[in-house]
């Protein structure tokens, strides 16, 4: 398969608007700018080209989505990347940031934005430091700035560090944020499209979303259509990590066969290990099993939702049978707990119930009833909070609860065992808060 | 700014036709079908919907996930069903989320029997927990300030109280701190909640998380009843509601009223009701003995008093504020003029003429309180809302935030508004009227300063809606203002002219005024404001006073020569709640003034309207009414003046103000009415011109120039209250870096100001924004206030006695 | 009396929860320009921020940031200053402030290390690691080790970010080496540090583990 994103990724100095232009960086803006803008968002549209960043809503649409009007439209590139499990953007952004601004130059002209913002997590030091110097490069070169290229086209770019927060992902926290707020998510309507950024129509899209923009320009979006599957157009960057022997990230078109992802690009888990779990995209989707059925299923959007999951942002954690699956689902209801902003009520007292309830699984004081309270509890969270960060734990915690439930009776049983051995020592204290902790 | 209009709309809500107002939003809605949605963090007046408790989830056909019916808009033909088994479930499950980490203490709470929390658990909950983990246990309650204690451990997080001091008050001292699950209501670094309308989250708190530390623990919802009424501490007039128990007051809490309150209370409001039930407030008459004031009966203080006025022979100063009501000021000036034969009356601070208040009282001149909020530009002219009308600040930045109405601010001293303002300037301390009069200039385009003009060209560039809320004292020029802005006969636009004291409308309207009776009729012989009696009893003309609800020094400016009037008076007749310095040192018989929790009358708001104050409690002590010991003064002087209820007082005042003609009790009723929308209000006297306008006032010499201001908490009512002592306050002169550094002084060092030989202590506050030359002091202080000064121009050196900051 | 009350030894403790206000404060409102002094360096940061935005407001991130970098962490003096600077009440960015995770509200030392211990880390012995650094800091005032989630590396796992600076995997014998590193002021782990690790997609498929 012919890379698109990860073409010579690893080319020294691809990270200067030099090498990058020598690679024919910045001719897809050049061809974008003189076409009409509808012709620009025309072949976006065509190029079926859905989010990246998690919801894999297509692109095309949610540009068309903006009014037309004299207010000032802003674009916002997601790359907060806190999705356990995710790290693809990252690797753009170090390593060919130009292309990413290339397509926010490119999107935003499509858009109409003047004004766009990178908002990058807090954590990427030297990833925001790479996008700040290539930004520096490209307003140098005059790629960014007052009437690009002799165009009518103008735009401000600017980086904004984030500070540590997950829920800055998700797009209207990560707005709240940007104005300089805590980062809780808004209320939906008004989506971003309408009334976003200082209330002004707001175009936001992942960092990989908008770095294949350029592609669609070079190639045609009919022609970007034609990798990949229906409804799952184009490349795909996936990350994949925990029990495998090559972790790191991938470009694969999407419709690969997930075993030829986890066995064949990842190299599997540890010799004498099998899959015993793995999470399609991110911490957040439900888990599929190592069974052969789900192996095999072809890893896009489509196929991904119909097996009851989700591809979200592409990040693929698995899991071999060396780990009890409390552990996992502990270890998810922790992050997620950490990690509610505690704006509405499902969330903040869900999370926190369900960590306490699989606590006390890990310390040997449930019994199996306290499974159904989870599922219950897990069941009382989904569809019912204000952004889906509440989700993002129940669908992943359940379905561990689901499909591992006689794992789950057994480690009651056994940690119950061994507490009663235990329990002439001393209890352990729970964690503190993190993040209160000095 | 035209209002919205309001179009009805059918929906369908648990199978019944609904009619509603569009766009209502679906919580508000279903009430016209008797349909009850839970809510917890849903407030209006905090601003757009949040949607963060969950409380309110309902099903609407053709959207799959349930929707909060706090923040969705009622559609033509929508389908809302709120009892279906998907709605309860979620519902229980939100009330069971919420109780999981609540202590469950409502034994113990303050808030039992008056609480959301358990009205919506009982109503929506599952009745049942499976939460079996230990819940948090805090320490509780916590002082949040002096006035507020909070119960973290019962707090739900609906971020009311937060958002209230985010996006009503705006003094952003009240945040939620960490996030998630370990989120808690806090203050930066320890700092106490102390702003001026801060206890309003106590009534927003929808469990027993925030209580009032005076109200705690006093008594259950069931032992109490409410009384409505109007507070009179200051012109806002805010209406309220008191609870009661035992004939006392407990608590206040805001009456809602959206054309007067928006709903809120200021703090002096909500917490001086402390005042009403102190051992030091005057319950008996007092009449001077060898020296000293004494209780005696009321008889006996009646006809000292009459004999001292008579004795005077028409040498009577009298004058009115406070919470004098109407039909209080009315029989007062009547007993002045024809009893005593006396023209000398006066309510105001700084003498405005009656052709000035004919002008600027015009009713084709009035704004409404609520045109504040939808004007297109409002014009803060040389008053400072939060101290004079406090009510108005919320309310002139709600407009400004939500419907981005332009503020403009002019003023000597900063302002607390200037944060909003699209354009403050500033002018020297006293130069309100003259400034005034260069934006005359500039509005009819004649010569004018720069900031007369940018103040005038943002008015006009922001649209004809033009609201000017305005210190009576600027006087003429607002006319001419608003007339030059053509604001006359325009709705909602117009002036809100902020008297001097909390009636000091109704007090002008009847008949209060040197140069003015009833209805603002001439009279044959004008007789002298206050500043002029002052100098008259000084030099002996005047030999008797006549104070309701007013203690000179206190209250008015130049002290010095008020000492003097007070001092050489053979007679002061005081009708005071409290022994200020001047009742105390000066007064020969004191009469006691009912609380406004006691009073019957009626007060006419700055913009109008007629409010009813209404006893909640009986009188207290030997209390008796107002319009009753002036009815048996009157009587005791020669003068019938036929009233023998507060209705009869009412119907005599609306008899002698032709603009009031036929008002009763029952128009006014508990939301009040703006004469001006009644049909007697063409019977306005037409205006007569305009005096001259000020002349731009020129700086006099070198030295500092004072400017003054009376700050919300210097009132007896909160010297008296205990909850509110803290808040007393203490002076200090305000003055610009430059002019300290110039001087040598620091921040919190102790200095003398001085001018012409009198002097004030004062503790210097350096502040950015005054101007260089600038320096302000505080009136209505017990020590060192600022009318101790007789002149303009002051001097300020480190004072020798201490060092210490104070 | 103390304000510490645990009925519970397990029950969750959240700093700030027990503190009621110290009544002899002044209420906390927007610092007066006059009386709040700012270091210079400082405040022309904030004020370069605030340029950067349509709404001053937006700085407050990068304004805490470059408190934080010039005060070590986010005192209520930093706080104050930057209130002073952008015209806020100091409540409101401590609301900020403690909302996010790289915020210390509490003081820390010089070396932040944060290492990652969500689920990609943590199956491959975060959890262990983490314990091992914090052990070999303790006592160091200079350091501070906490446990972070995840830090977008799970390439490297187990990772911790130094400073900033990614470096993983870390084998467990690496420790004492990558906490020298630090005291010494040295570039931790240089040859673990994730800026010079090629992009697994360019390596050939040749079967050989490079996690
Ligand atoms: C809790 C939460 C966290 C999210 N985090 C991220 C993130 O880190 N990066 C990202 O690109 N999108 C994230 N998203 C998705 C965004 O909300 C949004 O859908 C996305 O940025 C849109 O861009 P796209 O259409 O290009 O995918 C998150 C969503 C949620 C609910
Ligand atoms: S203290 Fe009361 S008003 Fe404030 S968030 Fe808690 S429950 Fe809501
Ligand atoms: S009332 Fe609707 S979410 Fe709180």
């Amino acid at each position: 398969m012919e890379k698109l994103l990860f073409k010579d990724i690893d080319e020294p100095g691809l990270n200067t608007i030099d090498v990058y232009r020598r690679r024919g960086g910045y001719e897809r803006l050049r061809k974008a700018l003189a076409m009409p803008r509808e012709a620009v968002l025309n072949e976006l549209l065509a190029s079926g080209l859905r989010g990246r960043g998690g919801a894999g809503f297509a692109m095309g649409k949610k540009v068309s989505f903006l009014p037309k009007g004299a207010m000032d439209v802003y674009l916002c590139c997601n790359a907060d990347e806190s999705e356990p499990g995710t790290f693809k953007d990252r690797e753009i952004m170090q390593k060919n940031p130009h292309l990413l601004i290339e397509g926010i130059i490119i999107a935003a002209y499509a858009a109409g934005a003047n004004k766009a913002f990178i908002y990058i997590r807090g954590e990427y030091v030297l990833q925001a430091d790479i996008l700040d110097a290539a930004i520096a490069e490209a307003y140098a070169a005059g790629f960014l700035g007052e009437n690009i290229l002799g165009s009518d086209h103008s735009l401000s770019l600017v980086v904004h560090r984030g500070a540590g927060a997950y829920i800055c992902g998700e797009e209207t926290a990560l707005l709240d944020s940007l104005e300089g707020k805590r980062g809780n998510p808004r209320l939906k309507p008004p989506f971003p499209a309408n009334q976003g950024l200082y209330q002004g129509p707001t175009l936001i899209n992942n960092v990989e979303t908008l770095s294949t923009v350029p592609f669609i320009i070079e190639m045609g979006g009919e022609e970007y259509a034609k990798l990949g599957v229906e409804n799952s157009t184009g490349t795909k960057l996936v990350s994949i990590s925990g029990h495998v022997k090559r972790p790191g990230n991938y470009e694969i078109e999407l419709g690969m066969r997930s075993r030829d992802i986890i066995y064949g690009l990842a190299g599997g888990p540890p010799d004498g290990r099998k899959v015993k779990l793995w999470f399609p995209g991110g911490s957040s989707s439900p888990v599929l099993t190592g069974s052969d059925e789900d192996l095999d299923l072809p890893y896009d959007f489509d196929t991904m939702a119909k097996a009851g999951t989700m591809l979200g942002s592409g990040a693929i954690i698995v899991v071999d049978d060396s780990t009890s699956v409390v552990e996992v689902a502990y270890k998810t209801a922790y992050f997620y707990r950490h990690e509610s902003c505690g704006k509405c009520t499902p969330c903040r007292e869900g999370t926190n119930w369900t960590l306490k309830m699989l606590d006390r699984i890990r310390k040997g004081e449930a019994t199996p009833m306290d499974l159904d309270i989870i599922a219950s509890v897990c069941e009382n969270i989904m569809g019912h909070c204000l952004c889906v960060l509440g989700d993002a734990m129940a669908m992943p915690v359940s379905s561990m609860v689901k499909k591992f439930r006689a794992e789950f009776e057994e480690e009651i049983e056994r940690r119950r065992q061994e507490a009663d051995l235990a329990s002439a020592m001393p209890e352990p204290e729970l964690p503190l808060i993190q993040g209160a902790v000095a | 700014m035209p209002r919205p209009e309001i179009k009805m709309i059918t929906f369908s809500i648990d199978g019944r036709e609904v009619q509603a107002p569009e766009n209502t939003m679906l919580v508000d809605a279903a009430k016209y079908g008797d349909v009850e949605i839970p809510v917890f963090c849903y407030e209006p007046k905090l601003g757009q919907p949040v949607g963060a408790c969950r409380m309110c989830l309902v099903e609407i056909e053709g959207i799959p996930k349930l929707q909060t019916a706090c923040s969705t808009p009622v559609k033509d033909g929508m389908v809302v069903h709120t009892q279906t088994q998907r709605v309860h479930e979620a519902q229980e499950a939100v009330v069971e989320f919420l109780l999981l980490n609540h202590p469950l203490d409502c034994p113990v709470c303050d808030k039992g029997g008056e609480c959301p929390l358990q009205d919506i658990s009982f109503g929506w909950g599952g009745g049942r927990s499976r939460f079996v983990e230990p819940k948090r246990h805090f320490q509780k309650p916590l002082e949040l300030s002096p006035l507020i204690a909070i119960d973290r451990e019962r707090c739900i997080l609906c971020y009311r109280c937060v958002r209230y001091s985010q996006e009503v008050s705006e003094d952003y001292q009240l945040v939620l701190q960490e996030r998630g699950a370990a989120s808690y209501v806090a203050t930066f670094d320890g700092h106490p909640y102390v702003a001026p309308f801060s206890g309003n989250i106590v009534e927003l708190c929808p469990v027993g998380a925030l209580t009032s530390k005076p109200y705690r623990f006093r008594a259950r919802p069931w032992d109490i009843e409410g009384a409505g009424t109007v507070c009179t501490m200051c012109p806002g007039q805010c209406n309220v509601t008191l609870t009661v128990r035992d004939d006392r007051v407990l608590r206040v809490l805001a009456r809602d009223h959206e054309e007067v309150d928006d709903g809120w209370l200021c703090d002096r409001g909500r917490f001086a009701y402390q005042s009403f039930h102190v051992d030091e407030r005057i319950t008996s008459p007092l009449v001077r003995v060898d020296g000293e004031l004494r209780p005696v009966p009321w008889d006996h203080a009646l006809d000292v008093a009459a004999d001292a006025l008579k004795r005077a022979g028409g040498a009577v100063g009298a004058l009115a504020g406070g919470g004098t009501t109407n039909e209080e000021g009315f029989l007062l000036q009547r007993i002045a003029r024809e009893a005593l034969g006396s023209p000398h009356l006066d309510s105001q601070r700084a003498p405005v003429d009656r052709r000035s208040l004919l002008a600027i009282g015009d009713p084709g001149l009035q704004a409404t309180v609520p045109d504040i909020e939808y004007a297109h530009a409002v014009l803060v002219l040389d008053t400072e809302p939060v101290d004079e009308m406090a009510i108005l600040d919320l309310r002139i930045r709600k407009g400004v935030r939500r419907r981005r109405v332009r503020l403009a601010v002019a003023s000597a001293r900063p302002s607390a508004l200037d944060g909003n303002a699209a354009l403050s300037v500033r002018f020297a301390p006293g130069g309100g009227p003259a400034f005034a009069a260069e934006l005359v200039a500039a509005a009819r385009g004649e010569a004018a300063s720069d900031d007369a003009r940018a103040v005038v060209d943002l008015l006009r560039g922001a649209g004809e809606d033009v609201v000017i809320v305005a210190s009576e004292r600027v006087g003429a020029a607002l006319a001419a203002l608003a007339d030059a802005l053509g604001l006359r006969d325009r709705d909602g636009a117009g002036l809100i002219v902020v008297p001097s004291s909390a009636n000091g409308r109704g007090l002008r309207e009847v008949g209060v005024l040197p140069d003015a009776g009833p209805g603002l009729a001439p009279v044959a012989r004008p007789g002298l404001h206050a500043a002029e009696m002052a100098r008259a009893g000084a030099e002996g003309e005047l030999t008797a006073f006549w104070l309701h609800g007013v203690d000179p020094l206190r209250d008015l400016p130049y002290r010095e020569r008020w000492e003097q009037a007070l001092d050489r008076a053979t007679d002061v007749i005081a009708h005071a709640a409290f022994l200020t310095e001047g009742i105390r040192e000066h007064a020969t018989v004191v009469f006691p003034v009912e609380a406004y929790a006691e009073k019957d009358g009626t007060l006419t708001h700055p913009d109008g309207r007629l409010q009813r104050v209404r006893p909640g409690i009986g009188l207290q002590g030997r209390n008796r009414y107002g319009w009753q010991v002036l009815a048996d003064l009157g009587r005791r002087l020669g003068l019938e003046l036929r009233v023998l209820t507060a209705g009869m007082a009412l119907a005599e005042v609306a008899a002698a103000v032709p603009f009031y003609a036929g008002l009763t009790q029952d128009e006014i009723g508990g939301r009040g009415i703006r004469w001006q929308e009644r049909e007697a209000a063409s019977a306005y006297p037409r205006p007569e011109g305009l005096p001259d306008l000020a002349a731009p006032t020129v700086r006099e010499g070198a030295g500092l120039r004072l400017g003054t201001f009376r700050s919300i908490w210097a009132s007896p009512e909160v010297e008296h209250s205990p909850a509110l002592r803290f808040l007393v306050p203490r002076q200090r002169v305000e003055m610009a870096p430059a002019d300290a550094d110039r001087l040598g002084l620091g921040d919190g060092q102790r200095v003398v100001v001085s001018a012409n030989g009198s002097r004030v202590e004062a503790t210097v506050t350096l502040r950015h924004a005054v101007p260089a030359g600038s320096v302000f002091l505080q009136d209505g202080l017990v020590r060192d206030a600022a009318n101790t000064l007789t002149g303009s121009v002051v001097e300020i050196r480190p004072a020798v006695t201490s060092e210490v900051a104070g | 009396m103390s304000n510490e009350v645990r009925r519970f030894s397990h029950g969750s403790r959240v700093p700030g929860w027990d503190d009621a206000v110290d009544l002899t404060k002044e209420p906390a409102s927007v610092p007066d320009p006059a009386t709040t002094p700012v270091p210079d360096e400082l405040r022309a940061e904030i004020e370069a921020a605030m340029a950067k935005y349509p709404d001053r407001r937006s700085a407050a991130l990068p304004a805490l940031a470059a408190a934080q970098r010039h005060h070590g962490w986010c005192s209520p003096e930093a706080i104050e200053q930057v209130a002073c600077v952008m015209r806020l009440t100091p409540a409101y960015l401590t609301a900020v402030a403690t909302f996010y995770d790289m915020f210390d509200t509490q003081p820390v030392g010089r070396h932040r290390v944060y290492v990652c211990t969500n689920i990609s880390c943590s199956l491959r012995g975060a959890d262990e690691l983490c314990e091992r650094i914090e052990q070999a800091a303790a006592g160091d005032p200079d350091i501070s080790v906490r446990h972070f989630e995840c830090l977008g590396a799970c390439d490297i796992a187990p990772m911790a970010s130094v400073d900033g600076v990614y470096v993983g995997p870390i084998e467990l014998d690496e420790v004492d080496e990558l906490i020298d590193d630090i005291r010494n002021g040295r570039p931790p782990l240089p040859r673990k540090q994730l800026r010079l690790r090629p992009t697994a997609d360019s390596l050939p498929l040749d079967g050989k583990d490079n996690g």
